[in-house]
């Protein structure tokens, strides 16, 4: 029947369309208005398994990046102001390669002083001999006289005693020289201790003192170390394996390293060795109040070339998340 | 003369009220030719409705056969049955029983949209048949804006729209005067009654008993007069 | 015929409008009902679908939920990252504090902290800030129903407030689900959350973990709890835990079930009685068409259109009624992430087909028990 205008019925075609619109309208709402509900991808990704270890037995692991020679901190044996700074952090030194120097003005005087007393003792020994030399002919000359009567006995014994006299008084000066040689070589060696050498060949990481600073013996302030610095070619990572999963470990193999942060740059690391000790868990969220009673096996591993230095993804202290293979069949 | 249009031998109806049995119709043999205007008269309770129904197939016999223009309605399957009152035979009920919802000519043309065919065709039958009962004019209408006499042509019209064999007509005149009754029956006598249809009118107005070819008296389901006129004593 | 049949429905219009609207307001009842019914348990899993990544997440065995958690030690990460067959695995704290706002009032907000490194476990969406803001020093990012509570008729961008005497500045607003729980959520990273709840030895609440490819999130979680001990659950799981657990502990199913079962109880009561009414008053016209020589199916199928045209037009309109409820009710904090359910209006559309083949079943066996012979009483 066409739909004719007048006779258009309420029940029969207005209310049926309402009801079409209304079904449509709802299923719009219904349909545009389900919820996301998809998982997205990560915009970062967590560090991830290798693919050679996806399917594989492996351990999880993560640790910090750290020298070969691990961490030197270099520290003073005396206490001082420091005079003189001769290395900046990123610097290569060579062993011997003085780092820093602390006032060594105390330690020069003293030095000076030596020296005088030795040029005193110097000059006190030629006094002696001299001495000694004009009561030793003087005492050659009265033995020489046959006449009893012409020199008296006593004369005689206050020339040997004048004589012995001044041999013991060259004695004195000579050992006055020798104290003062002595204190000299003390002064200069103190001298050299205010300047303070780099221990081994390697990088300087840290160095925590500028010129005009105290240092002491007692450490710089709040227990830093001055200059801190270690062989980085190669570069190690140290890293803490749950002790319930060492023993699934299998030690030797390389390991997938990946920085904090940056799970996609994966290196492979090869196993240097094991610690022997197996330590308490380091806190590695950066919490202080993280405390766990779980203990860690350290194993080291030998990052590639390639990964460090100036342009490399790794450097010292940074985090890194590891995964291990596991020994076959565990 | 053909065969009747409708037979039926020995046509009995019991019906269960509680315990008891009550036969409403005895052995009801007759036959009813077609081309005729059958009067079935009787008081209340003497079985004419029965027998109407069970002659044009809503009701079964207990016993007997009833054949219409030779088919045996009460041997047929149910819906073959329904199919054949669907085709043959055109009711007039005394209150109409139009449906209110729709106008006067779809109302007729109800037996041709149950049969299956398209409702437009169907309504301008309605409609032509409209025209013969000289209420054309009315076909848009609802049942209800019509008058009782108009309702009841509508009625004819669907009775006859499907040119059914066979036409039911109940109590046609009960709810009207003398002259109207009249005029329904000269109408029906127009329209309904042909050569090949037959007509049965169940009715008790006397008013009206001259119009019959012939008058068929029921008394306790029993066929008590058969004759062109009603008997004297009635 | 069903031409005359719904011509018959709608010639009756009081009837018409009262089976409608029975029918719509069955529908509104069931759908509304049910839809607040499957929005609030959700509620329980918020913590799992505000969780923008990861299909597996580990905990504790005597954890729960996302909100009820047993805290483990940080080297279970490890632990789960050892476990074959995972991709990455990243810690996540999850845990209730007390913020001091500006204005000195003390507020319970839930802090969770997510992975330093990668910020996986944020929410998938921002309504303001990037995820990356968060490396800002004590910056949090609140969820934006959190937000709208704690600071009414204010920005919350750059509000600051103390956690465990710590300064945090608030520095971006998540969009997310609002939690059971409705307090506050301070996304923020692992390291800072672990400083601003004054904890115990064992912070970490779960750990978030992805399958490689070709392993379903199902055999992993099965891997991870026979080599670890610990409990694992993939995500689909896990909201089920977070669901049940509010099925558990609230009479909410109780209270709904007792509504959606009233809805359905309303509708056959109206519909049915308004259909009986109408078909008994039809009797006559269908006594009529049966004694024409109309058959007991077209009838059926007279009555099937009549109740189906009922159904489409009162479920249309209940369906419409739901969402426009709904839609009235999106800008309310409380409703936020609510959502239609495609399978509740399924449901209800199936109880509007069982409330009207009940009752046209009912109304059928009037009509066919009715004697064509009566139409000659």
């Amino acid at each position: 029947m066409a739909i004719d205008i007048r006779n258009l019925s309420f029940s029969r075609q207005i209310l049926p369309a309402i009801a079409v619109v209304g079904l449509v309208l709802a299923a719009i709402f219904i349909l545009t208005g389900q919820p996301d509900r998809e998982v997205d991808e990560p915009d970062t990704s967590p560090p991830s398994v290798p693919g050679s270890l996806a399917n594989e037995a492996r351990v999880a692991g993560s640790g910090v990046v750290e020298p070969s020679s691990e961490l030197v901190q270099v520290g003073s044996a005396l206490s001082g102001l420091v005079t003189g700074l001769y290395v900046q952090p990123g610097d290569r030194v060579s062993e011997g390669q003085t780092l820093f120097t602390v006032d060594d003005r105390q330690a020069r005087a003293q030095l000076r002083e030596a020296e005088a007393a030795i040029g005193e003792a110097r000059a006190a020994i030629a006094e002696a001999q001299s001495a000694q030399a004009t009561a030793s002919s003087q005492l050659a000359l009265y033995r020489n006289v046959s006449d009893p009567a012409a020199v008296s006995r006593s004369e005689v014994i206050r020339a040997e005693g004048e004589a012995r006299a001044a041999g013991e008084r060259l004695q004195l000066a000579r050992a006055r020289l020798s104290a003062a040689q002595a204190r000299a070589s003390s002064a200069r060696t103190e001298v050299g201790r205010l300047t303070i050498t780099a221990p081994i060949a390697g990088e300087i990481l840290a160095v925590n003192i500028r010129k005009g600073e105290y240092v002491s013996t007692m450490g710089g302030g709040g227990s830093q170390p001055f200059i801190e610095m270690g062989q980085t070619q190669p570069m190690h990572v140290r890293i803490d394996i749950d002790e319930q999963q060492a023993p699934r470990l299998a030690l030797g193999k390389p390991a997938t390293v990946s920085p904090r942060g940056a799970a996609e740059q994966q290196v492979e690391a090869a196993f240097v060795r094991a610690e022997p000790l197996v330590v308490p868990k380091r806190s590695l969220t950066n919490s202080a109040a993280e405390r766990v009673d779980v203990r860690v096996l350290q194993v080291i591993y030998e990052l590639p070339a390639s990964a460090v230095g100036e342009n490399g993804t790794f450097r010292v202290g940074q985090q890194v998340d590891a995964f291990i293979p596991a020994k076959k069949g565990q | 003369m053909s065969a009747p249009a409708i037979c039926t031998r020995d046509v009995t109806r019991d019906f269960q009220a509680g315990q008891q049995t009550i036969t409403v119709l005895h052995g009801i043999d007759l036959d009813i030719k077609a081309g005729e205007m059958t009067f079935l008269v009787g008081e209340s309770g003497s079985g004419k409705t029965t027998l109407i129904s069970i002659m044009c197939g809503i009701l079964w016999p207990t016993l007997g056969e009833v054949k219409v223009f030779g088919t045996d309605i009460y041997d047929l399957p149910d819906d073959e049955l329904v199919e054949f009152r669907l085709q043959n035979i055109g009711f007039i009920f005394q209150q109409y029983n139009l449906i209110p919802a729709i106008d006067a000519a779809s109302n007729a043309a109800v037996p041709l949209i149950a049969q299956g065919m398209d409702r437009a065709e169907a309504r301008e039958k309605a409609v032509a048949m409209f025209e013969k009962l000289n209420i054309a004019d009315q076909a848009d209408k609802l049942p209800s804006q019509l008058s009782g006499g108009q309702q009841q042509r509508v009625a004819i019209a669907r009775a006859l729209v499907h040119e059914p064999r066979l036409v039911v007509c109940d109590e046609p005149t009960a709810a009207l005067d003398a002259a109207s009754g009249r005029r329904v029956m000269d109408l029906l006598r127009e329209v309904a009654v042909a050569e090949d249809r037959a007509c049965i009118i169940v009715t008790h107005d006397n008013r009206i008993f001259d119009m019959a070819d012939r008058i068929l008296v029921l008394e306790d389901g029993k066929v008590i007069h058969d004759g062109k006129t009603m008997p004297e004593t009635h | 015929m069903i031409w005359i049949a719904i011509r018959m429905l709608t010639g009756d219009p009081q009837k018409f409008f009262g089976l409608v609207f029975g029918i719509a307001f069955s529908t509104l009842l069931i759908t509304q009902q049910l839809t607040i019914f499957v929005n609030l348990l959700n509620l329980g899993a918020a913590g799992v679908y505000n969780n923008g990544n990861g299909e597996v997440f580990v905990m504790d065995p005597a954890s729960v939920t996302t909100d009820v958690t047993y805290p483990m030690p940080s080297t279970a990460l490890d632990a789960v990252r050892s476990v074959e067959g995972v991709d990455w695995a990243v810690p996540q704290l999850r845990s209730a504090a007390a913020v001091r706002t500006a204005q000195g009032d003390l507020e319970q907000v839930v802090i969770v902290g997510v992975d330093d490194a990668t910020l996986t476990g944020m929410p998938k969406r921002l309504v303001e800030g990037d995820k990356s803001d968060l490396r800002t020093p004590d910056t949090v990012m609140v969820d934006d129903v959190g937000a709208t509570r704690m600071f009414p008729g204010l920005d919350p961008m750059g509000q600051v407030l103390e956690l465990n005497d710590q300064r945090v500045v608030i520095g971006g607003i998540t969009d997310t689900v609002p939690g059971f729980a409705s307090t506050a959520v301070f996304y923020t990273t692992y390291s800072r959350a672990l400083r601003y709840i004054p904890g115990t030895r064992n912070r970490m609440s779960l750990v978030i973990a992805q399958p490689v490819a070709g392993i379903t999130p199902s055999q992993l979680v099965d891997k991870i709890e026979a080599e670890t001990g610990l409990k694992g659950r993939t995500r689909e799981e896990f909201t089920r835990d977070g669901i049940d657990f509010i099925i558990a502990n609230t009479g909410i199913p109780f209270n709904f079930g007792i509504t959606v079962a009233l809805g359905f109880v309303v509708g056959v009561a109206i519909v049915g009685l308004t259909f009986s009414l109408f078909i008994r008053d039809n009797i006559k016209q269908f006594g009529a068409l049966k004694a024409i020589g109309v058959t007991n199916r077209q009838i059926r199928k007279m009555v099937a259109a009549q109740a189906g045209l009922v159904g489409f037009i009162g479920y249309g309109f209940g369906v419409l009624a739901t969402v426009g409820t709904m839609w009235a009710f999106s800008s309310n904090p409380f409703f936020k992430g609510f959502f239609v359910p495609w399978q509740v209006p399924l449901i209800s559309l199936a109880a509007v087909i069982v409330i009207l083949a009940l009752t046209a079943l009912l109304a059928l066996r009037t009509v066919f028990n009715t004697e064509p012979a009566a139409v000659f009483r």
